[in-house]
């Protein structure tokens, strides 16, 4: 119990800080355009810690570690493809994208190919995507508080919601650009401290202490450190590589059993059915999920098979690419004073980035030795919060996870407002009129839908993987993205039709996926990640459609691309966001008429 | 207090100018002079090519890792201070070359940018 209130007390600080930073930037805030773009005045250092405390969601605070702990070396890939996105923004869209003035992703494809109805379907998409990606953070929220409190959970998703709306309706993007400021340096602590504590009890421990745990590099699988007792909530495969003498109540294979079993490898693998309970003894061999690796060696090396490289390759590429499609991120990027403000924004977030990231993977490999357990229930996500009470049992390891856990609904919190203030901030202005009070009812329906998501659907229903919601953006936006600052050609015809078909096919994939799934898992792996083919498919037909309507070229198109390759120097930061909502003063300050100054 | 809204005071004349400004409220693009067109056009290929270098070392290093685990498995067997070398590589050694790479380009952006 005092666990649970350690974790509540941390999880409040969390959203009272919250809360009381949203409202201290919110009193500033009154124009539609410090609640779309913070007026652009967001340095580049305080922007960068901003993106990346929006970008670390749930997936990286916990997901990281859940995925060293299942995969090992494979895992590494995760944060590196995450990291490795910006650098790919830096390169190719930062500065033009922020030079172009645009206010939103639409908002930039009208400017840059001059078409109303590219603008909608780019709009549908970002409103897709972004619900998309809050789902699965209100639900992990409501499924965190429901692990302390007796609570149903729906309350924890409704608790993030409300934060939320009520910070965005206050101040929009001004009001979230110091919030998410705050919970990137938050998280970071909240992990830091963390890990570091548990790798000093570790190594102070004396390491691996004696024959209780594998070893990280021993052929052997991992064992359980203490008789354990687990119930399956999700039906699973599961391998083991030894005879494993264990007590199962309830349906194995198919057939009922209740008592002692052994199971060995010829039987493996063995299915196991929701609300089975299954009772190991200390000391014995941990099954694992199917298509995991069994042993510590296996799980320690990177894996060299041909179509396990060609899904890291395809992984890679949905991550590279996907960073700077996801339009959360890019939202980020317009309120920046200028262009060169924006690159160097990129720069602090690689560094940002970097230094997180080491972290997660430390507390993953800790989990394999002390938590292997969750590698037989499968849900790898739950290894950050369980460790420290594991390694440091008593008021130790309570305060940790309680930071721990502080740290992960901090990402709820700052992902799903990101998420929040680009989907208003898009529903406002394409399909209400743009003013303040119209931002802040697109907040509440922005807020409001995915909260009924949330509820409605189980959460197994609508997660996608984060490397599919990677290639949805890798496949869509990232070539109109790409191809629109670099490539002269580009019509809005090309754009539309290269994101519906991008888009298509991975939804496809996605569903093919699914059905294989509960029909013998036919699919070829490439369906798991189908970037390495659907993003290739996306450039080509948005290039060949492009070619195929050249009189769809923007009339004014040598002036448009100058203007996103000019430097600030030349004076041109000229907005389309305050040509549509300035007031009559901004807007004449800057026309070119003769009253000029 | 409510019903208490300020209101510019300004000549009917300049009245009329804003109020019909607003009406017309479609964004132009604003022209650049043929001078800073002409550096604009040149920046523009200046960045193309400046981003080639940072995207080939960027592949070289990302595409080449896991080649270079599959086809020198022995990698794995290699201890530095207790910890594999190919986990060194993919988890320590990838953010500060990023980091590095970022930060070159930054530069050279930066200074065909400044050019007189």
């Amino acid at each position: 119990m005092d666990a649970r209130i350690w974790a509540l007390a941390g999880i409040s600080l969390v959203t009272v800080a919250t809360f009381y930073l949203g409202y201290r930037s919110s009193r500033t805030a009154s124009t539609t355009q410090d609640f779309l773009v913070a007026r652009r005045t967001v340095r580049s250092r305080r922007n960068a810690a901003a993106v990346s405390g929006e970008y670390l969601s749930a997936a990286s605070f916990l997901g990281v570690a859940g995925l060293v702990l299942k995969d090992g070396a494979d895992a590494l890939w995760y944060p590196v493809g995450f990291t490795a996105g910006y650098l790919a923004l830096m390169l190719f869209v930062a500065a033009p994208l922020r030079r172009s003035g645009a206010y939103t992703l639409p908002d930039f494809c009208e400017a840059r190919l001059g078409s109303r109805a590219l603008r909608g379907l780019a709009a549908a998409f970002v409103v897709f995507i972004g619900i998309l990606y809050v789902v699965p953070q209100l639900q992990a929220a409501g499924l965190a508080v429901s692990n302390i409190l007796p609570i149903p959970t729906w309350v924890g998703s409704l608790v993030v919601t409300v934060v939320v709306i009520v910070n965005v309706f206050g101040g929009g993007m001004r009001a979230i650009t110091l919030v998410q400021a705050f919970q990137y340096w938050l998280k970071l602590f909240a992990i830091a401290a963390p890990t570091l504590v548990l790798c000093m009890l570790f190594i102070g421990g004396g390491g691996l202490r004696g024959g209780h745990v594998t070893g990280l590099s021993e052929p052997l699988p991992p064992v359980f450190t203490e008789h354990t007792t687990l119930r399956i909530e999700t039906p699973v495969l599961l391998e083991v590589e030894d005879t494993v003498n264990l007590v199962a109540n309830g349906v194995v294979d198919g057939d009922k059993v209740s008592g002692s079993a052994y199971w060995t490898p010829l039987g493996s693998p063995y299915e196991v059915d929701v609300g089975t309970e299954l009772h190991f003894y200390e000391g014995s061999a941990v099954p694992v999920v199917v298509g995991a690796p069994i042993t510590n060696d296996l799980w320690l090396a990177p894996s060299t098979s041909g179509s396990d490289l060609v899904t890291t390759y395809s992984l890679m590429l949905a991550l590279f690419l996907g960073t700077m499609g996801l339009p959360h991120v890019l939202v980020r990027f317009y309120t920046n004073p200028d262009g060169r403000a924006a690159r160097r924004t990129t720069l602090h977030v690689l560094m940002l980035l970097g230094l997180f990231y080491l972290f997660p993977i430390l507390l993953g490999a800790l989990s394999r030795l002390y938590v292997p357990e969750l590698l037989v229930t499968g849900s790898t996500d739950a290894a950050v919060l369980k460790l420290p009470t594991r390694i440091a049992p008593g008021l130790l390891g309570e305060i940790l996870g309680a930071v721990l856990t502080a740290g992960a609904f901090a990402a709820f919190l700052s992902t799903s407002s990101g998420l929040v203030v680009s989907v208003s901030g898009v529903l406002s202005t394409d399909v209400l009129r743009g003013r303040v009070r119209d931002f802040r009812f697109a907040t509440a329906i922005a807020g409001g839908a995915p909260l009924a998501l949330a509820i409605v659907l189980r959460p197994s229903d609508i997660s996608l993987s984060v490397g599919m919601s990677f290639a949805l953006a890798a496949s869509t936006f990232c070539p109109v993205l790409l191809l629109g600052v670099w490539w002269r050609k580009l019509t809005w015809v090309g754009a539309a039709v290269g994101m519906v078909v991008g888009g298509g096919l991975v939804l496809a994939s996605l569903v093919l996926n699914t059905i294989s799934d509960f029909t013998g898992r036919w699919a070829p792996a490439i369906l798991g990640q189908p970037a390495l083919i659907t993003v290739p498919i996306a450039f080509l037909t948005v290039i060949v459609v492009s070619k195929a309507t050249p009189a769809r070229m923007p009339a004014d198109l040598a002036q448009i691309r100058l203007r996103m390759h000019a430097p600030d120097g030349l004076g041109f930061v000229r907005d389309r966001a305050v040509a549509r909502f300035g007031t009559p003063e901004e807007r004449a300050r800057m026309t070119d008429g003769r009253h000029r100054r | 207090m409510p019903g208490h809204k300020r209101v510019a005071v300004m000549s009917p004349q300049t009245r009329l100018a804003h109020s019909r400004r607003r009406l017309r409220g479609r964004w132009r693009v604003p022209k650049l002079d043929p001078v800073g067109a002409e550096r604009a056009a040149e920046l523009y290929r200046r960045q193309r090519t400046l981003a080639v270098a940072p995207l080939v070392v960027l592949f070289v290093g990302i595409l080449g890792l896991p080649l270079v685990f599959a086809l020198f498995p022995g990698l794995d067997e290699l201890r530095v201070l207790g910890v594999p070398v190919s986990w060194l590589a993919l988890a320590l050694l990838p953010y500060p070359a990023l980091t590095a790479l970022a930060a070159w380009h930054l530069r050279r952006a930066e200074d065909a940018e400044d050019l007189e």
